[in-house]
């Protein structure tokens, strides 16, 4: 497999506090690779590193590079709103718009200017039926989206998403907010994307790591500590603390 | 036990102060709108909306049609310019200005600016506008109006923009979306009800103000259809009509007062009707 995303030598500062310190690793293509660790362990501010989220808040700093297609995209002329097409963001809580069903999956289209009906039509239903969540919408696309169930929105967000194309998904602890059930469908979904897209995954839930992921990175205090296939992360990870962590001995 | 027994004593006294309270507060309001009503239905004629003010004592004539029309246009051109500015000014602090020590000073300084007794913003605007010009005019009192509802607007806006949660903010940029995109589409979408609910209440109540337009826009018993001269009002009408010992004028005075409360009253429910419709759809 290849290389979508390479993290080199990245550091990442909050003001004066050093959030992430040298931190390496690939990003393979068409896989999931999970960032797991303790709270405060700076994996989600990775994650946020991959689509520049950093950027809209003053004082934060990047240093090191990711390099995407040869080109690295922390530089200052980056192009930030086609950077987010390419690497599109799912949050903890599902963040429906106050709109319908319909306008929440057409609002990145319409950000690139996709006006034809028919279009938007065609391109609305494939990104739903992609989240597995067609069946259960097509009958109220015109509906405020704030009426469905937490699962429900957390996969037309999902599809929200895809509607764009983009090439890489982010999921921030994405199904942390949500029960079992409606969590088994977006694990499912997610191994089912990998298909057409590259995922990187903050999660909470060990399990969920070692169900879905094929590649998984440890992280301590801003630190990167191992980075693996999940398989050898789980059963036989090289560092003790690893090995602590993924037991729950600690963490 | 005995501290269950305690909790539920201070629950039931507090619910009792607030029911009163909320009693006391209603029993006033109540009791106004059926004075108005009872006094003001009885002395309504259709004269009021379609003859000129007549001299006192006259009985079965006068109206206050110049009144209505310019309370209207003052209000009109009030609204045009302090909303928008409000909103826009109120965008401004909640979102490209948050980090800026100069937004927050804003932001209280707006909030003082609520609470000026609209006499004295009428003063200051005769000071600016009314000398300035030569005499009473209405543009003058509509410049009143309009200071007195842009900081209302001002921080309704910004007050309900900044309830938005952020989350809702990054997953539009996330989406590749521009700044103003986040803000039109987005956060505005979200807090429109209460921006809106601000924006009525402020219209509603510059609509109903009387002080700060006796020094600027004053009153005229002639009917005209600009602000270029001394703009008649119901509110100043209403207010020297009823201070009159004359009864004809009491009584138009009245019926004056119950047209102004109850199209107060219907400009809130209709705009509460609108947020509903608004909701669902």
């Amino acid at each position: 497999m290849d290389d979508l995303l390479a993290v080199r030598n990245l550091d990442f500062y909050y003001g004066d506090n050093h959030a992430l310190r040298d931190v390496t690793l690939p990003i393979r293509k068409n896989s999931i690779t999970s960032l797991i660790g303790p709270s405060g362990c700076g994996k989600t501010t990775l994650l946020r590193c991959f689509n520049r989220m950093h950027d809209l808040y003053p004082n934060n700093r990047y240093g090191g590079e990711i390099v995407m297609d040869g080109r690295n995209i922390l530089r200052d002329d980056e192009d930030l709103i086609s950077l987010r097409n390419i690497l599109g963001m799912v949050f903890q809580k599902p963040t429906p718009f106050p709109m319908s069903v319909f306008d929440n999956v057409a609002y990145g289209l319409r950000l690139k200017s996709v006006r034809n009906s028919s279009v938007l039509k065609e391109k609305v239903e494939r990104a739903l039926r992609q989240a597995a969540v067609w069946e259960e919408v097509k009958d109220r696309l015109n509906q405020n989206a704030a009426g469905l169930s937490g699962g429900q929105q957390q996969r037309l967000v999902i599809a929200r998403t895809l509607a764009v194309e983009p090439r890489v998904i982010l999921f921030d602890e994405s199904t942390s907010a949500l029960d079992p059930i409606s969590t088994q469908k977006i694990e499912d979904l997610m191994v089912e994307l990998k298909k057409d897209v590259t995922i990187v995954a903050v999660t909470h839930n060990m399990q969920q790591a070692a169900r879905i992921s094929d590649f998984t990175a440890l992280m301590y205090v801003g630190a990167l500590v191992e980075y693996d296939e999940t398989a050898t992360i789980f059963t036989k990870p090289r560092h003790k603390m690893t090995e602590e962590y993924v037991t729950g001995r600690f963490g | 036990m005995s501290g269950l027994g305690r909790r539920k004593i201070v629950n039931i006294v507090a619910m009792s102060l607030a029911s009163a309270c909320a009693a006391a507060g209603l029993f006033l309001l109540l009791v106004i709108l059926y004075d108005v009503l009872v006094e003001g239905a009885g002395s309504l004629r259709l004269r009021l909306f379609t003859q000129d003010p007549a001299p006192p004592n006259i009985p079965g004539a006068g109206g206050l049609r110049g009144a209505f029309l310019g309370q209207g246009l003052l209000t009109l051109a009030a609204s045009v310019v302090g909303v928008p500015v409000g909103v826009l000014g109120g965008t401004f602090l909640a979102e490209y200005g948050r980090h800026y020590k100069i937004c927050r000073l804003i932001s209280a300084l707006s909030d003082m600016a609520v609470s000026i007794p609209s006499i004295v913003i009428g003063t200051f605007v005769y000071a600016v506008l009314v000398k300035p010009m030569g005499g009473f005019n209405g543009w003058a009192g509509a410049a009143a109006l309009a200071v007195i509802i842009l900081p209302v607007v001002l921080r309704t806006t910004e007050e309900m923009m900044t309830m938005v949660p952020w989350s809702l903010r990054e997953a539009a940029f996330a989406l590749g979306a521009p700044y103003c995109k986040v803000i039109t589409s987005v956060v505005w979408r979200s807090a429109m009800s209460g921006i809106f609910t601000g924006v009525l209440l402020a219209v509603a109540r510059v609509a109903g103000e009387t002080a700060p337009l006796l020094f600027t826009s004053f009153n005229s018993n002639f009917f005209q259809l600009g602000l270029n001269r001394a703009t008649p009002s119901l509110t100043v009408s209403i207010y020297q009509y009823a201070a009159s010992p004359y009864e004809t004028w009491v009584e138009t005075a009245w019926a004056a007062a119950f047209v102004v409360t109850f199209l107060v009253l219907l400009l809130n429910v209709a705009g509460r009707i609108f947020i509903k419709i608004k909701k669902v759809g």
